[in-house]
């Protein structure tokens, strides 16, 4: 489980708070989603959990355990993060994305993550982009790649950024099933402005508005809210 | 107690006696190890010429040769630009200068020389044709008079012959050309080498009216090394009494004139390897150089990109080195690592232009990284790379890519600047094709030549930056 405790965050002394005070668990047996206009804190929870920001107070648990207090390889491999802009590495090949940790930072034999990356690939639907660039290929299939590049690392947690930004209407109904399919292994935490797609694909929610929880939930209710709320 | 005392005298004069012998001793050791180092530029026959075989000849030469002889000691010749002699001189690079050189009173405020070892004296030539009616240097005034940069005729022309305009150039070879095509009116050079430089090359040039003056040739040394000069002045008379001054004198000089000419003429073989021997160094120098400045250039590059955070106290210097290197010409870098720094012309010459070319591929490896999506970072982060592996695997060869076609511009510029490492006296390809020229008299055929041989190596890389832009851009690597 993750837990947020009372989390604070504040870019610049003085202003207000991005975060104020925001206290949150994630029961692994979920997939959650955070929904909240943009500005109302979403990503910058998402890089608070994810460690990029550090927290102005309040903490981050983790199966109980600060985040802060475990070694960084072994909190990465727990906890993916795939951000809104996805970044996969222009330079290289779909499966050199996806084998360059394997082999660099958990010192896997490379065939052997070669072959688990196809099977991977194979298994999301995605099998022949393994050669093509990131430039040779479309914005839902940057998302899966960059989607299975997390999940060569076998993570407890994914942490989704908006993750339907780049998809078309139809491309996101197919998307939110591939996901659902994915959550035997994995638990996701979805950031999300798209409460079409939250409700496709999770189960539970939490609602931002400006820096502080409004509603946690099922996710009709929190859906309830958000819409009495607009 | 006397006996003692006595002891005691006897045992300090035991001392010193050793303490002498041992200063002595390893004076000789010293002298016997130490070779006698006499500069000459080898573009002044028939002074100092490279000869059919590409050795070092001449007057001057020989002379060396005799002096370094007769004081016991190896002779090492270094030769280098005539402009620059003194200075090497007064820096240590040499111990003598034996190039022909005229005792005037401001060059003896700053060396010492020796007793003349031979007189000549400053002529007037003039094309045979005699366009303006030439017969004194009166009758120059109002026109354009020739000489060499730095010689005392430059000088002299200056302050007797206010009306003459003097036009200076590089060398004999040059204002050659310009007397041929009756551009200057007529030019003023020593007499004997005048003469031969003529005779030589075949050209139509005669030389008119008296001497203007004449000088006397000796051999400087620094003023702190007096007993080099003592021994210096010791060959010299020696070489006088004992005839060889004047078997050197004829060997140049005599009826054997024509000969010496035929012996100076190098065969195309020696001309091809001294320009292949010539550009091969040019080209290692460019090499080291090369790999000098890359290898400085990744760190100040990442450095540059920074200007904050962990390395901002290294930016500031950084970042004035770069623009100081950039902003200053390469040529008095050159001249300052040499001179002022003392190295050695070829560690000068690969470190000036390492460093220069780190400068400029310091800035092109900044604005790759610059070109680096941020987020990649993130991103490599967020799937457990470390900060190493991330720049190593995801950052650097990104930025590399974009760098590369400019910093193949780079290697061509730095290639190129290889040429001025000449004027510091390193043996690369034009300082070659200057020594050639200085006997062949043939300067638009040589410099081409050296041209087509930059050409040759700069051309496919030019080539090559262009291909590379190509697939890079068709791969699509700069940011979304």
């Amino acid at each position: 489980m993750i837990e947020v405790r009372d989390l604070t965050y504040r870019y610049t002394a003085g202003d207000n708070p991005a975060l104020n005070g925001v206290s949150i668990s994630f029961p692994a047996e979920h997939i959650v989603a955070v929904l909240g206009e943009s500005g109302s804190g979403k990503t910058t929870l998402l890089k608070c959990i994810g460690r990029f920001l550090e927290p102005t107070s309040g903490r981050v648990m983790l199966d109980d355990v600060d985040v802060r207090d475990l070694p960084e390889l072994e909190f990465r491999r727990r906890l993916g993060l795939v951000f809104q802009r996805l970044f996969l590495f222009p330079h290289m090949t779909v499966l050199e994305n996806m084998t360059l940790a394997p082999v660099k930072a958990l010192d896997k034999n490379r065939t052997e993550a070669e072959d688990a990356a196809r099977a991977m690939l194979d298994r999301l639907g995605i099998g022949d982009l393994a050669e093509r660039y990131p430039a040779q290929i479309s914005g839902g299939q940057a998302q899966r790649a960059a989607i299975a590049r997390g999940l060569m690392l076998q993570p407890e947690y994914m942490l989704l950024d908006e993750p339907t930004s780049a998809l078309d209407a139809g491309t996101t109904d197919d998307f939110a099933k591939w996901l659902r399919e994915l959550r035997a292994d994995t638990h996701f935490i979805i950031v999300t402005h798209d409460i079409l797609f939250a409700q496709a694909v999770a189960t539970h929610g939490v609602l931002l508005v400006e820096g502080c929880v409004e509603a946690r939930g099922s996710l009709d209710s929190i859906v309830e809210t958000a819409r009495n709320g607009a | 107690m006397k006996s003692s005392v006595l002891a005691a005298v006897r045992t300090g004069m035991a001392c010193c006696v050793v303490g002498l012998a041992c200063v002595i001793g390893s004076g000789a050791a010293y002298g016997a190890a130490e070779p006698l180092r006499v500069a000459l530029t080898g573009k002044y026959p028939p002074f100092s010429y490279y000869d059919a075989q590409a050795e070092l000849a001449g007057f001057d030469v020989d002379v060396s040769r005799e002096v370094a002889r007769r004081l016991g000691r190896d002779l090492e010749i270094v030769a280098t630009e005539w402009d620059g002699i003194l200075a090497g001189l007064l820096a240590g690079k040499y111990d003598a200068i034996i190039g022909s050189m005229a005792v005037t009173p401001e060059r003896t405020v700053k060396v010492n020389f020796s007793e003349p070892y031979y007189r000549s004296g400053a002529q007037l030539f003039i094309h045979r044709d005699n366009p303006h009616r030439i017969y004194d240097i009166d009758e120059c005034r109002g026109r354009k008079v020739a000489a060499v940069l730095g010689e005392t005729y430059q000088r002299y022309l200056e302050g007797n012959h206010p009306d003459i305009e003097v036009v200076t150039l590089k060398s004999s070879v040059e204002i050659f050309e310009l007397l041929e095509d009756k551009r200057i009116a007529g030019f003023v050079s020593d007499r004997l080498v005048g003469s031969w430089q003529i005779k030589s090359a075949g050209r139509p040039f005669v030389p008119v009216g008296e001497m203007l003056y004449t000088e006397e040739m000796a051999i400087p040394v620094r003023k702190e090394d007096a007993e080099l000069l003592d021994g210096i002045n010791a060959a010299l008379r020696d070489m006088r009494a004992d005839g060889t001054m004047r078997t050197i004198h004829e060997k140049y000089f005599g009826l054997a004139g024509e000969r010496t000419r035929q012996e100076a003429a190098m065969s195309g073989a020696v001309i091809a390897a001294k320009l292949a021997r010539g550009f091969a160094v040019t080209l290692s120098i460019a090499a080291a150089a090369l790999a000098l400045g890359f290898l400085l250039a990744v760190p100040c590059g990442l450095i540059l990109n920074k200007p904050h955070g962990r390395m901002a106290l290294l930016y500031w210097p950084v970042r004035t080195i770069v623009d100081f290197l950039r902003g200053t010409p390469v040529l008095i870098q050159l001249l300052f690592a040499w001179m002022g720094l003392g190295l050695s012309p070829m560690v000068a010459a690969i470190g000036t232009l390492g460093v220069n070319s780190m400068a400029y591929m310091a800035e092109v490896v900044r604005a790759g990284l610059m070109s680096v999506d941020p987020g990649q970072v993130l991103a490599g982060r967020a799937l457990a790379l470390s900060r190493w592996q991330v720049f190593r695997h995801v950052i650097w060869p990104q930025a590399f890519r974009v760098a590369i076609p400019p910093l193949m511009n780079s290697v061509v510029a730095l290639t190129k600047d290889t040429a001025l490492v000449a004027v510091i006296s390193v043996p690369e390809v034009i300082r070659e094709a200057q020594a050639i020229i200085s006997v062949t008299f043939e300067p638009s055929k040589y410099y081409f030549i050296a041209a087509v041989m930059f050409f040759i190596v700069t051309f496919p890389l030019m080539k090559l930056a262009g291909r590379l832009e190509a697939r890079i851009r068709e791969r699509g690597y700069a940011h979304d």
